[in-house]
């Protein structure tokens, strides 16, 4: 694990400045662009999170990471028969180690509630499949996207400070 | 590196989490306040000894003497002078039936001037407890009357309404347990149980010293690395097989918002703030946020030892990742015999509280109009380290909606309200907290949309409690609310926008501000003034 040595923490900071960054990140914890994949170069959309239906407002697991229902709003998505063997589009959720896969919804052009995501950092990834209830991903990715919580990281990793950590 | 036992690097001049270092820059400042400790001159020795809780029953028409005074305190093993109201920490639990008046003669015999709010109580304006607003401050040695009335069933709170960033911290707080003459207001339960949530902050075992001209920790407020259940680091509870446990939890802390559960024990949450929800629902934790309650029912079916956990994932800020962490803040032993009555039955069913229901109906009809008033919720620096300026605006890259525990502790520490501005501020006419002008009539029903911008200096979650009223969280980020339940303190996590219903059915000049103490310190606070 790499950490920051205090001093090149310092020199990082003041040559960041205080406005740096500004609109660099995502906005708000709230909204998760979503980029094309090589199968659907066209494809465009994006997710906005919010937390799950909840009594107390902020939905969480009992270990605390909180639990976002997912819409996807996309367009010029591709037919799915168009990329092969393929009836739907469907999202999934991975941690960023792609350790796990956990399929959400059916995506179509236009708003979908795909389901529930709770990873601290996670990847949406948008695929055409043989139909909605498959267990493994298999087919070609058409979107994809970062949680916002994925800018979070550490210091000398940030692009700020590329570089300045060798 | 030295780490005590909360896995707190010794070495700085205030507990950090552990592997994580000041930057420079900002070590050998320390916050441009003069410390207060409280009974600076007082020898603990020489003051009583802290008592748990005790129960006081009143009826209608009852007086109550309270004082707030200093005690000593021992908290594993280490004796600190604090406050305590009657000398007990929580302060004594006053039981009324709803519809109850009492009187509270208050003696303030603490070295700051105080006062007492009746947290979440739709009482008369005159005994709110606000000073400046609705009451002159106590003086030491001073003495103030309360009318408390208590028109709703539920579980409130009582605290000082001046510095509680430092007073309330320190032990001024207790519990108003209001029964519902409906002896079927809630399901049957063998056992009740009070808890109040509270965190210490303490460093080579003493207290950490406040800001006397202000608060520090003004950014995130303070943050204690000592968990507290009613005073004690850790509570017990011994029930019998079976038992249907109702806990009545609040949360008195600064700043800290809790994630409770009890591993392996069904719990449903059956009532918040002021009253009780639509539905009952089951829930796998409980997220508390400054000021909110929730009353909560768990059946311990088989024998064994559960924990009562605090589970959350905290962020490094500078590692970049989330970090796993869970505090046991105490135990509940269940013993072999089985407990008799056994209402297994009826724990085992949801109910559907349909009078909390139809009450509400009454209000639909305004649930989709627009809202009355916007305020924006923000803040404004000055003054602040260059370090602490810099760092926060590469770390505004992202913003966590709910931060569970101080991530960035020294340049906390080195914020008070004299460099951080909390606001509220109103989005039609741009007025600021208590330049906000806001006047509705008695009897009005008003909604309040809050907008917690996310692209501040430092965003971050406001548990917004306003006085004197009752409300209803219409939606989130435009989602409706589908189980309502009446409420007097709302979280609203960064780059949220929440819209409340306010009843605002009882007259006077009644304070909207966040429940974090050090962002009511620096200035987050308006007044609604209610007519007739």
């Amino acid at each position: 694990m790499i950490r920051p040595a205090p001093w090149l923490l310092g020199v990082g900071l003041v040559l960041a400045g205080p406005a740096t960054v500004a609109g660099q990140g995502p906005g708000t914890p709230w909204e998760m662009p979503l980029r094309a994949g090589p199968a659907a170069p066209a494809a465009r959309g994006e997710a906005r999170l919010q937390f799950a239906p909840s009594p107390f407002g902020v939905a969480v697991t009992a270990d605390g990471r909180h639990r976002y229902d997912v819409r996807i709003t996309a367009e010029n998505l591709p037919d799915p028969a168009t990329l092969g063997p393929y009836r739907v589009l469907l999202a999934w959720e991975t941690p960023r180690d792609l350790s796990t896969w956990h399929r959400l919804g059916v995506v179509r052009n236009g708003t979908s509630l795909v389901g529930t995501a709770d990873h601290n950092k996670f990847l949406l990834v948008i695929t055409a499949e043989p139909d909605s209830l498959v267990t493994t991903r298999s087919g070609p990715t058409v979107l994809h996207g970062m949680s916002p919580s994925g800018w979070l990281q550490q210091f000398l990793t940030h692009p700020l400070f590329r570089g300045m950590s060798q | 590196m030295g780490h005590d036992h909360d896995g707190m690097a010794m070495d700085m001049p205030i507990p950090m989490p552990k592997g994580m270092v000041m930057l420079p820059g900002l070590v050998g400042l320390t916050p441009p306040v003069a410390p207060f400790l409280p009974g600076m001159v007082a020898d603990p020795a020489g003051l009583p000894s802290a008592r748990p809780s005790q129960v006081v029953a009143l009826a209608d028409g009852d007086t109550l003497d309270l004082t707030a005074g200093l005690v000593a305190r021992t908290i594993r093993g280490r004796t600190y002078t604090m406050y305590a109201f009657n000398g007990q920490v929580p302060g004594p639990m006053i039981r009324v039936a709803r519809g109850a008046t009492i009187t509270v003669r208050f003696h303030n015999a603490i070295d700051l001037e105080s006062t007492v709010h009746w947290h979440g109580l739709r009482l008369d304006n005159g005994s709110d407890g606000v000073p400046g607003l609705t009451q002159a401050p106590v003086e030491p040695g001073g003495d103030h009357t309360y009318t408390v009335r208590f028109p709703d069933a539920g579980i409130y709170w009582y605290h000082p309404h001046v510095r509680e960033d430092i007073q309330q911290a320190l032990g001024l707080y207790g519990n108003l347990l209001v029964d519902s003459e409906d002896p079927d207001y809630y399901a049957p339960a063998n056992r009740e149980q009070a808890l109040m949530l509270s965190d210490l902050l303490v460093h080579h075992d003493t207290l950490i010293a406040f800001g006397r001209e202000a608060p520090d920790f003004a950014l995130m407020g303070r943050v204690g690395n000592l968990l507290l259940v009613n005073g004690e680091p850790e509570y017990r509870l011994d029930v019998e097989r079976g038992e249907v446990v109702r806990f009545h939890l609040t949360n008195v802390a600064n700043s800290r918002t809790w994630n409770l559960s009890i591993p392996g024990v069904p719990m449903k949450v059956v009532a918040s703030d002021v009253g009780r929800f639509e539905r009952e629902e089951w829930v796998a934790s409980v997220v508390l946020a400054p000021a909110e309650r929730y009353v909560i029912e768990a059946r311990f079916a088989e024998p064994g030892r559960y924990p009562l956990v605090n589970a959350i994932q905290a962020v490094d800020h500078y590692r970049g990742e989330f970090e796993p962490q869970v505090d046991t803040l105490g135990w509940i032993t269940v013993g072999s015999r089985p407990v008799r009555p056994d209402h297994a039955s009826s724990f085992a069913v949801l109910r559907h509280n349909t009078d909390v229901t139809a009450e509400i109906d009454r209000y639909r009809d305004q649930f989709d109009r627009a809202p009355d008033k916007t305020l924006h919720l923000t803040v404004a620096v000055s003054g602040l380290p260059l370090t602490t300026v810099q760092f926060m605006s590469v770390d505004t890259a992202y913003y966590h909606p709910v931060e569970w525990v101080d991530g960035m502790p020294e340049m906390n520490w080195l914020s008070t309200a004299q460099q951080v501005h909390w606001i509220l501020r109103d989005e039609a006419t741009g007025a600021e907290n208590h330049a906000i002008d806001w006047t509705v009539r008695q009897g009005a029903v008003v909604k309040l949309r809050l907008v917690n911008e996310a692209t501040s200096f430092h965003p971050m979650q406001h548990p917004i409690h306003l006085h004197g009223q009752r409300m209803l969280v219409l939606s989130r980020d435009g989602v409706p609310t589908t189980n309502l339940v009446w409420k007097d303190t709302v979280l609203i996590p960064v780059g949220s926008t929440v819209d409340l219903l306010i009843d605002a059915a009882n007259p006077g000049a009644w304070m909207l501000h966040c429940h974090i103490a050090e962002h009511l310190g620096a200035g987050m606070m308006a007044t609604m003034h209610v007519v007739p």
